[in-house]
């Protein structure tokens, strides 16, 4: 054998050595960074307690679940329209699962124009039935608003007058809660309920509502607000006019500000969502749905009665108190 | 790369030494690398474990100490505040409500000081906010133990601070009896410190145990001051399991109850007896643990492989030379003793080689000379039995019968055909080539009957021999040729009779043959040529001296052969000189 050809053979040798070495480096190294899975969270506003707590919740998740939380917002609620850029902005930073809480259908049809077919798509605080999503994660709303009708009969001695606030909105969840209430005064023959009419989201229209109903109707014994912003403002109402000890107050969510009226007796009960479950199941399901296992088809995430009693039992403070300030 | 495959192939078949070099080094580099590995991996994942565990100690160790002298500060500034209280004339006094918002302005962490009455009524409270209705404070528990156990200081568990109207805020409160100086002599009350419970909600997040790892904080109870999971624990999503952390003040376990094994380390608040976990999840330290059993595994395989490679390249290039020694000594074995050249290779595998080239050499070196001195000894009889059957010398000899007759001697004829037909007989002596000293003796007689009846007596001839030499060996027709010459050569162109005198006997323990005669001799010059066989008379049987000689050296060896003496005129005298073989097996 020629010299030449031993030294090609010994460098060939180095070479495969060489090789060798770094791709089982390579080998070692390549799992870790492919593993981490980005999960874009899209809820309805940025402020307010409730989708502050959904995001406290999603980031729980996902820092036990070890993956990235990309987090999108609008200003407002209800506002569909920047909702939907941002979805865009949130196609465009990369997802490998999309939890959302649309504000409308459209944003919810847009959601899955917008995302490629493996991507699992999964819903918070959204009734629906579409075959593109995973997953509906939320608060059975039918049910929330039988438990608000329940313990308004009951803080009412089973009987007499209650009107209903808050009806007639276009979201699904505010239906079904105006659905559940109505139910549970249909097997009940002695509580009736008195005629309102439907309100813009305004409190001071709210206001004016809730005077011209007790003005219309000095019999009524309760009412029952369909969500927070309504409470809020039939609640201040109320006071305004004197009238906590006469008229009952059921409440849905729990604001600083219905909590307050709570403790000061002006609102009954409320009854409350887990906004941080839903943003924790949110994401882990994603995560799981992502990875093509089986996740459920629907979540109900529970609803909890708070009154003046039982608001600061220590289980009930992390519930309505999710911030350390 | 295929003959090195059918190469390996070959030599686990049979035990080579490519095959026992390579496999008995790969044994042993894998041997020694797995040990390296399994000692590397052993010694790795201790240190790593080790470290883990060491880390999460300290870690909690820093919670402890933070948490410890936050409390401590806390603390002091209860008794500064109880201090201040108590010096106080009244509670209701300027000079103490000022100290009390300089302390409350000072400390950020501080919500709220206030005294109530057993009755829980406000007594006095900063910084002055509107009680809240319906906040059941005589029912909280800071409110009870104060009441309870006047004398010690009590940390409550976070909870929301309901008195006050502003923010609800997270505040651990620290309670103590406290008696106040009245009209109608002293009064129970009730000091309460707020302190913001953010303080230690942030220490407590921000520390990190790996990637999912955290701490929380139990009290003497087991009910959760911090838990970064306390909301999914309280909906039931979570469990953490806080009744063994409970019996146990220090130190570390696995705890397997939630399904993944995870590190639990606890140490405990000197200050309320609080216990800080720290979870941390075996996963991550067996990841380290995965990767280095991952790097050694790679490491093992490359470095076998690469061993595989060398070592059969180095086997190979040890053994090759041995491979092609043995094709050439198989090649011999199948007669070709011209097979291969050197063969290049260690020092010893060279010498080896070159050593079986000299031995070949020397052996086809002398199988040429066999092959050379049997052909010569078959051409010399060959020669003899040519000479024998001469046309010429037949001829002459009829032609001397046929004059005989004519002449009307029928004694010569019988005579001679009588000796001519013993000549033949002796000189096939049925194809053998060795026949006794007596039968040869006997061919020279009839050859010289015949001789002698053709050359009209022109010479006498005598033949003796000792007894002994008659039963010996002999090759045959040695003696006629030399009778030949001395006739043709010496005798016939003599003018006086000649004489040639034959001779057997045994001289020296070797059988010696004496052809004499008296006639013309040689010049030293011819002599010469005659034994070397260069010179070449005309006529004859053509057999020359020199054939002869040369049958003899090749059937018995260097010691034999034949000698010549000659003087001109006097005569010449040819010696024969054979080994004595007695003819021990009378075949006919």
């Amino acid at each position: 054998m020629g010299t030449i050809k031993r030294y090609t053979l010994y460098t060939l040798l180095m070479l495969i050595a060489i090789t060798a070495f770094y791709s089982c480096e390579a080998k070692v190294e390549d799992p870790k960074q492919s593993k981490k899975k980005t999960v874009a969270l899209i809820v309805r506003m940025k402020h307010g307690d409730y989708w502050r707590t959904v995001k406290l919740g999603a980031e729980m998740a996902a820092k036990e679940y070890d993956l990235n939380l990309n987090f999108y917002a609008p200003d407002y609620e209800e506002d569909s329209q920047s909702q939907m850029e941002l979805l865009r902005q949130a196609t465009l930073d990369g997802y490998d699962a999309l939890v959302v809480a649309p504000s409308d259908d459209q944003v919810l049809q847009e959601t899955i124009g917008l995302a490629q077919s493996s991507v699992p798509i999964i819903t918070l605080d959204t009734e629906g039935q579409l075959p593109q999503v995973k997953s509906y994660i939320g608060t059975d709303n039918y049910d929330m608003g039988k438990k608000a009708c329940e313990k308004m009969v009951q803080l009412i001695g089973k009987k007499g007058h209650i009107a209903l606030v808050g009806t007639g909105r276009s979201t699904a969840n505010a239906v079904s809660r105006e659905k559940g209430v109505r139910d549970v005064i249909a097997q009940d023959k002695q509580v009736e309920l008195v005629p309102v009419d439907y309100v813009q989201l305004d409190k001071k229209l709210i206001g004016e509502l809730t005077r011209e109903l007790v003005r219309h109707n000095p019999g009524v014994k309760g009412i029952i607000a369909l969500d927070a912003s309504t409470s809020i403002g039939v609640a201040e109402e109320i006071e305004k006019m004197g009238l906590q000890e006469k008229i009952k107050i059921v409440a849905i969510d729990s604001p600083p500000e219905v909590l307050e009226y709570l403790q000061e007796g002006v609102i009954s009960a409320t009854i409350i969502q887990k906004p941080f479950s839903m943003g924790y199941l949110g994401v882990k399901y994603a995560l799981e749905a992502s990875e093509g296992k089986q996740v459920p088809e629907r979540v109900d995430t529970g609803t909890k009665v708070i009154d003046r009693d039982n608001m600061f039992w220590s289980e009930n403070q992390k519930l309505l108190f999710p911030f350390v300030k | 790369m295929k003959r090195l495959l059918f190469g390996v192939v070959d030599a686990i078949k049979a035990k080579s030494i490519q095959f026992i070099i390579t496999t008995s080094f790969t044994l042993v580099t894998v041997l020694v690398v797995l040990f390296v590995g399994v000692m590397l991996y052993s010694k790795f994942s201790d240190t790593a474990e080790q470290n883990a565990y060491l880390n999460t100690q300290q870690i909690l160790e820093q919670v402890k100490y933070n948490l410890d002298s936050y409390l401590i500060g806390t603390t002091q500034i209860f008794e500064l505040v109880d201090d201040k209280i108590r010096r106080s004339q009244s509670v209701t006094s300027e000079k103490l409500n000022e100290q009390l918002e300089a302390i409350v302005e000072t400390r950020k962490d501080i919500v709220s000081i206030a005294v109530f009455s057993k009755k829980g009524e406000l007594l006095m409270g900063t910084p002055a906010k509107p009680m809240r209705n319906n906040s059941k404070l005589t029912e909280q528990s800071w409110f009870r133990s104060a009441i309870d156990d006047p004398n010690n200081l009590s940390f409550s568990l976070p909870h929301i601070q309901n008195l006050f109207k502003g923010e609800y805020t997270w505040v651990v409160s620290m309670s103590r009896g406290i008696t106040l100086k009245g009209e109608n002599g002293d009064i129970p009350a009730v000091l309460l410190v707020d302190v913001n419970f953010k303080e230690i909600d942030d220490l407590c997040q921000r520390v990190g145990l790996g990637k999912k790892g955290y701490v929380y904080i139990i009290d003497l109870v087991g009910n959760i001051v911090y838990h970064p999971q306390q909301q999914l624990i309280y909906v039931g999503l979570k469990n953490e399991n806080r009744s063994l952390p409970l019996k146990y003040s220090y130190g570390s376990y696995v705890d397997e109850t939630e399904g993944e094994k995870r590190l639990i380390t606890i140490k405990t608040v000197d200050q309320l007896g609080w216990k800080i976990i720290g979870v941390s999840y075996m996963d991550e330290i067996v990841t380290t643990k995965n990767e280095i059993s991952r790097f050694i595994f790679w490491l093992l395989i490359f470095v076998i492989v690469i061993v595989l490679f060398v070592l059969s390249y180095i086997s190979a290039k040890i053994s090759r030379p041995i491979k092609m020694l043995e094709r050439s000594m198989e090649r011999v074995e199948q007669g070709d003793f011209t097979a291969g050249g050197p063969i290049r290779g260690s020092q010893e595998v060279e010498q080896l080689s070159s050593r079986f080239h000299l031995m070949m050499d020397k052996v086809r070196e002398l199988m040429n000379q066999i092959i050379a001195e049997q052909e010569a000894k078959r051409k010399s009889e060959l020669e003899v039995l040519q000479a024998q059957i001469h046309p010429h010398f037949l001829y002459n000899t009829l032609n001397s019968v046929v004059r005989m007759v004519g002449i009307g001697k029928n004694e010569d004829v019988i005579t001679t055909i009588t000796s001519l037909s013993k000549l033949f007989r002796i000189s096939l002596s049925r194809g053998k080539s060795i026949i006794t000293v007596q039968e040869e003796l006997e061919h020279v007689r009839h050859y010289l009957i015949i001789q002698k009846m053709r050359y009209k007596q022109k010479f006498e001839y005598e033949i003796e021999a000792q007894d002994e030499v008659l039963s010996c060996k002999t090759l045959k027709l040695l003696l006629q040729p030399i009778v030949e010459n001395a006739i043709y050569h010496g005798i016939e162109h003599m003018a006086d009779p000649g004489f040639i005198h034959i001779s057997a006997s045994l001289c020296e323990g070797k059988v010696l043959f004496q052809v004499r005669d008296n006639g013309l001799g040689m010049s030293p010059e011819v002599l010469d040529g005659v034994l070397a066989g260069s010179y070449k008379s005309e006529g004859g049987s053509g057999v020359g001296i020199h054939n002869i000689h040369e049958r003899i050296r090749l059937s018995y060896g260097e010691g034999y052969g034949l000698e010549m003496e000659s003087e001109q005129e006097v005569g010449t005298v040819v010696k024969v000189w054979i080994p004595c073989l007695p003819d021990d097996a009378q075949e006919g």
